[in-house]
């Protein structure tokens, strides 16, 4: 679960001193939103995003700008000169956990991955590469099929589902737990490595487990008899 | 009234999946029995099933598989790729014969000897890939059917139609690259059920963009959604494409009463879905369909079922 194994190691860098024009080049030719700016030590000075490249360029909606001036203005514009400096790095130990609360807490695209100690780039992780691993964790990349299970806020409950599937030799490609649900409730979704799930379904409401019924949404759209 | 070519073969039923698994024999049992109920055998062009020529096969799985899948039956194995996929040493046999029977009854339909087909064979095989077994499915009969057809035919355009209640992963890899084979698949939403392909914006790669088109249907759906599903999505497109010939994947595993998904189609759903198809055959493809059995899990329901199509067929 550390961020290193998720990351992107091969990371497209750009240097201070180049053009805002040749930063976005390189950015709509590797399809990347973030360039992470280092000097020749490959140490990390800054960051500059397809933002800051935006920001920096006149606006479509005005008019009275004069344009030869406007151009001659970003010609000479650098890297350096729109790039963020003081960033919000993570070292290569982070994990993936880490990662996903400072980018909610910090509302950031993408984080470098620096070495804490000399300081050079290692890596960078962006909003992409997190949920590339929860593609994995979901474990949809895999034929099967996703039974929702509601149970009691209480003690034992996942090892009785556990069992219940394992006892039937059916695979697991993912258990997830949804914390909240209705009230004291929460609800357990396994993704089964399998087609047949209607035995499974019935075993386990015979344990006494409700299972979340997906029909439910189109059953709501009718008028309730007692309105 | 037309030609209609009808496939079916006790050799089918000695692919053994053993106890509880529902891809079981008496699925061909059921749906045999509703045709001879009807009376309508004697109508019928009766087919045999026959080994299939290899080349066929190699057209659309890996020689490596092949021989996997031949070895692992010699071999005793009762589980192959997917602890789904259960079977016997004659299951490698057995699905050689499925496509050997559908290949010679698409052969009847192009000689202009039957107009169209239904062919109850086991194993299916929409879900198999080119190096996996999935899903009950070892070879997949539908695409080697569209390569023969195509290779040995000349035909420039095929419409697959899948209509089985889960998504045809197998197919629609196969072509997802080929602009010349469209693939279009209606199924129960892949987040509710196997194999969790088949999302409304896989519309092919590369040269095949625009010739793969998937109608993902939410658990609870059934006949009004399937119709206007159909309307909107699989006609426009197929009057477009105008495929030469049309195979129809079929599965009646998206009836109400068939546990293997939460869609509700009726039995008369199912038969308008039927009669639209051949209406769209008629039009763009002189008549030529070929329908190839899928899935369909619900023994009581299947004889009729099963019937109905074969009725629609024969256009009596």
């Amino acid at each position: 679960m550390f961020i290193n194994k998720s990351m992107c190691k091969n990371v497209v860098t750009i240097d201070k001193e180049a053009g805002i024009f040749r930063a976005r080049e390189m950015m709509m030719e590797h399809r990347v939103r973030h360039l992470p700016v280092v000097d020749a030590d490959n140490k990390l000075i800054g960051m500059v995003t397809d933002r800051d490249v935006r920001s920096a360029m006149p606006s479509l909606f005005i008019e009275t700008c004069d344009i030869g001036e406007e151009k001659e203005r970003l010609e000479k514009l650098r890297v350096e000169d729109i790039m963020t400096r003081n960033l919000i790095t993570i070292s290569p130990t982070y994990t993936l956990q880490d990662a996903l609360l400072l980018m909610q807490k910090h509302r950031v695209g993408a984080f470098p991955v620096v070495d804490e100690e000399s300081n050079k780039l290692k890596g960078i992780i962006s909003v992409r590469d997190l949920m590339r691993s929860f593609i994995n964790v979901l474990g949809i990349r895999e034929p099967g099929t996703l039974i929702g299970v509601l149970v009691e806020n209480k003690q034992g409950q996942m090892k009785k589902i556990i069992d219940a599937i394992t006892e039937e030799k059916i695979s697991f490609g993912s258990v997830l737990v949804s914390r909240y649900w209705d009230e004291g409730k929460r609800a357990v979704f396994t993704y089964l490595l399998t087609n047949t799930v209607a035995p499974m379904k019935r075993k386990l409401e015979k344990l006494g487990f409700e299972i979340l019924d997906p029909m439910e949404w189109y059953l709501d759209q009718f008028p309730k008899k007692d309105e | 009234m037309k030609k209609t070519g009808f496939l079916h073969d006790d050799k089918y039923l000695l692919h053994e999946t053993g106890p509880y698994h529902p891809e079981c024999p008496e699925r061909l049992k059921a749906v045999y029995k509703g045709i001879k109920d009807a009376d309508f055998l004697s109508k019928l062009t009766l087919m045999e099933a026959s080994p299939a020529d290899q080349k066929w096969i190699e057209r659309i799985h890996s020689i490596k598989y092949i021989l996997r899948f031949e070895e692992a039956c010699l071999y005793g194995m009762t589980e192959f790729d997917y602890p789904d996929n259960q079977m016997c040493n004659e299951s490698y046999d057995i699905a050689m014969l499925s496509v050997g029977g559908i290949l010679d009854t698409v052969k009847l339909i192009m000689e202009g000897k039957i107009d169209n087909a239904f062919c109850s064979v086991r194993p299916p095989g929409h879900h198999a890939e080119m190096n996996k077994a999935m899903g009950f499915c070892y070879f997949n009969n539908v695409a080697a059917t569209a390569r023969y057809l195509q290779e040995e035919w000349g035909i420039k355009r095929v419409g697959i139609i899948d209509f089985d209640v889960h998504h045809g992963n197998g197919t629609q890899h196969l072509f997802e690259h080929d602009p010349t084979v469209f693939y279009y698949s209606i199924h129960e939403h892949p987040s509710f059920s196997f194999p969790g392909t088949g999302r409304e914006f896989e519309k092919g790669v590369g040269d095949g963009e625009g010739f793969t088109l998937n109608s993902p249907m939410l658990p609870g759906q059934g006949d009004r959604e399937y119709k206007k599903a159909l309307e909107s999505d699989l006609f426009p497109a197929f009057y477009e494409f105008k495929p030469e010939v049309i195979i129809a994947s079929t599965g009646f595993d998206a009836h109400i009463d068939d546990d293997m998904s939460g869609i509700a189609l009726s039995t008369e759903g199912y038969s308008w879905i039927m009669k639209r198809i051949i209406e769209m055959a008629d039009k763009c493809s002189d008549g030529k369909l070929l329908s190839v059995l899928e899935g369909g899990y619900c023994l009581p329901r299947l004889p009729e079922l099963a019937k109905n199509h074969v009725e629609i067929l024969m256009d009596k």
